[in-house]
């Protein structure tokens, strides 16, 4: 019969001195041996196929319940500049200026394409303010079969003098940046296409993604430490709440 | 109403001049964000418990294939032996005494518990042989809910004198090993409790686990980059890759062998 011959090479350390016979038997175990790898091949496809299934259909579900969430924020005044502030990573990334910038932000969104594996994007929507001429910006992360990301972005309309006052303006493409007041906003000008093998790098995309987004409520409240928050709160700009019955008695007061 | 005085520190410093009608608007939305927070949390939860059964399923369609595969094992002289040598990690941690030993493994099993989450076992299966008494060789993982990775290995009932050769006699739990040609038997040795959050349980488990076991035929045909194969393979014992150049060797042979 016609035989793969690399597969004989490794008997035939073994079987130089064994009649055809046994080579026959030996490569026709090896070729059974290869069915089954095909066969379980095929499982594991069609296992890895009915889990995408089962997550495309929960990310259906959850989308009308981010789109109700949506809704709520709205009525809770600096709810994203809150809850990145509360974050232990993306505060950080927040300058003085950045802040002022996103008391316009209205509402932050993460939305993956359909079928889950191809991508998704991220949008922060903003009311008229005076920075930029955008009502939206956004990051969106394509991935190829072939493992590469591509990545695209809302290249920032900013208005006259505010880039520069945010430091962005001498941005180089993914290198040193010269000011030490790095804004957050030039993390939409970082778009180099990369490959998986280089390990997709984009951290403050899967920060917002992964941790941020499912649940901002945990970070708002900075219940990120439930037990330590009744106790630790020290930035005490407003925290009268803590002791309602005080705070009521002032305000009759006065 | 009464809200959980938490949840309303951080709104407190805008609403100070706000009158109390709307700090209990606000309140009153963080509520609702938190009942959909919970709404979310219980889809997620409903989420994994699905994919979690999916993979449990064809975890059971996997079984009797794992089981056909390793009889058909069985008629291939020294396959997991050939395979671990042909794989590119796994190959240096086989001493020349343990390849020796490895000429009795008879069959390899990596088997899930049945919900997956658990753990699983490493299973070597020898025949009668020199070195130890046991016939089975077993690493099992147990992974409990707080995250804690429990191991247990086969203490190895080594023969008389065969422990030492190995260099097994002198082995330190997880510490620095003295001698430069470790047995990969002390790998069943090492069965520290860790948690999850230290990292990597146990890279060798890992390796066999999802990468051997999955697809031993790749490496012991050497496929692991198979345009690179028929060219280049160049340990040549015996590879006939030159088809028409080896076959005439084989035919040499056999010529030799009549006369």
């Amino acid at each position: 019969m016609v035989v793969d011959k690399g597969k004989k090479a490794k008997f035939a350390e073994r079987g130089e001195e064994d009649s055809d016979h046994i080579d026959g038997e030996l490569v026709l175990s090896i070729e059974k041996l290869q069915e089954i790898q095909d066969e379980l091949e095929r499982v594991n496809e069609e296992a890895s196929d009915k889990v995408l299934e089962v997550e495309q259909k929960y990310n259906e579900i959850r989308g009308p319940i981010y789109r109700k969430r949506n809704d709520i924020i709205k009525y809770i005044p600096d709810f994203w500049l809150t809850a990145f502030l509360s974050h232990p990573a993306l505060s950080n990334l927040l300058s003085e200026e950045d802040q002022k910038i996103f008391k316009y932000l209205e509402s932050l969104d993460v939305e993956d394409f359909k079928d889950l594996k191809s991508g998704y994007s991220i949008t922060f929507n903003f009311s008229p303010n005076p920075y930029f001429e955008d009502r939206s910006l956004k990051k969106t992360y394509s991935f190829f079969d072939e493992g590469t990301t591509n990545i695209t972005s809302t290249t920032i309309k900013w208005k006259e003098g505010m880039n520069t006052a945010n430091g962005v303006a001498y941005e180089k493409n993914g290198n040193k940046r010269p000011f030490p007041e790095e804004s957050f906003f030039s993390w939409f000008g970082e778009t180099q296409q990369k490959s998986i093998s280089e390990g997709f790098s984009d951290e403050v995309a899967e920060i917002i993604k992964e941790d941020l987004w499912p649940n901002p409520l945990k970070y708002f409240n900075n219940e990120a430490d439930e037990e330590d928050f009744d106790g630790d709160e020290d930035d005490e700009e407003g925290t009268d709440f803590e002791d309602e019955d005080d705070d009521q008695a002032d305000e009759d007061d006065s | 109403m009464v809200a959980d005085n938490g949840k309303k520190s951080k709104v407190a410093e805008r609403g100070e001049e706000d009158s109390d009608h709307i700090d209990g608007e606000l309140v009153l939305s963080i509520e609702k964000l938190q009942e959909i927070q919970d709404e979310l949390e219980k889809v997620n939860e409903e989420a994994s418990d699905k994919v979690l059964e999916v993979e449990q399923k064809y975890n059971e369609i996997r079984r009797p294939v794992y089981i056909k595969r390793n009889e058909i094992i069985q008629s291939i002289p020294d396959f997991w032996l050939t395979a671990f040598l042909s794989h590119p990690a796994l190959s240096d941690l086989l001493t020349e005494e343990d390849q020796k030993i490895f000429k009795y493994l008879v069959s390899l099993d990596v088997e899930d518990c049945q919900d997956l989450k658990s753990g699983y076992s490493i299973i070597f299966n020898f025949s009668p042989n020199p070195y130890f008494e046991d016939t089975k060789l077993v690493k099992t993982y147990s992974f409990t809910e707080e995250g804690v990775a429990n191991i247990t290995g086969t203490t190895i009932k080594w023969k008389e004198g065969m422990e030492i050769a190995n260099g097994n006699g002198h082995e330190k739990k997880g510490g620095k090993r003295p001698f430069t040609e470790e047995s990969f038997f002390s790998w069943f040795g090492e069965t520290q409790q860790k948690n999850f959050s230290d990292g990597v349980t146990d890279e060798v488990a890992e390796i066999i686990k999802e990468d051997l076991w999955p697809n031993p035929l790749k490496y012991f045909n050497n496929e692991a980059d198979e345009e690179d194969f028929d060219g280049d393979e160049d340990d040549e014992e015996g590879s006939e890759d030159d088809e028409d150049g080896e076959q005439d060797d084989d035919e040499e042979d056999d010529d030799e062998d009549d006369s």
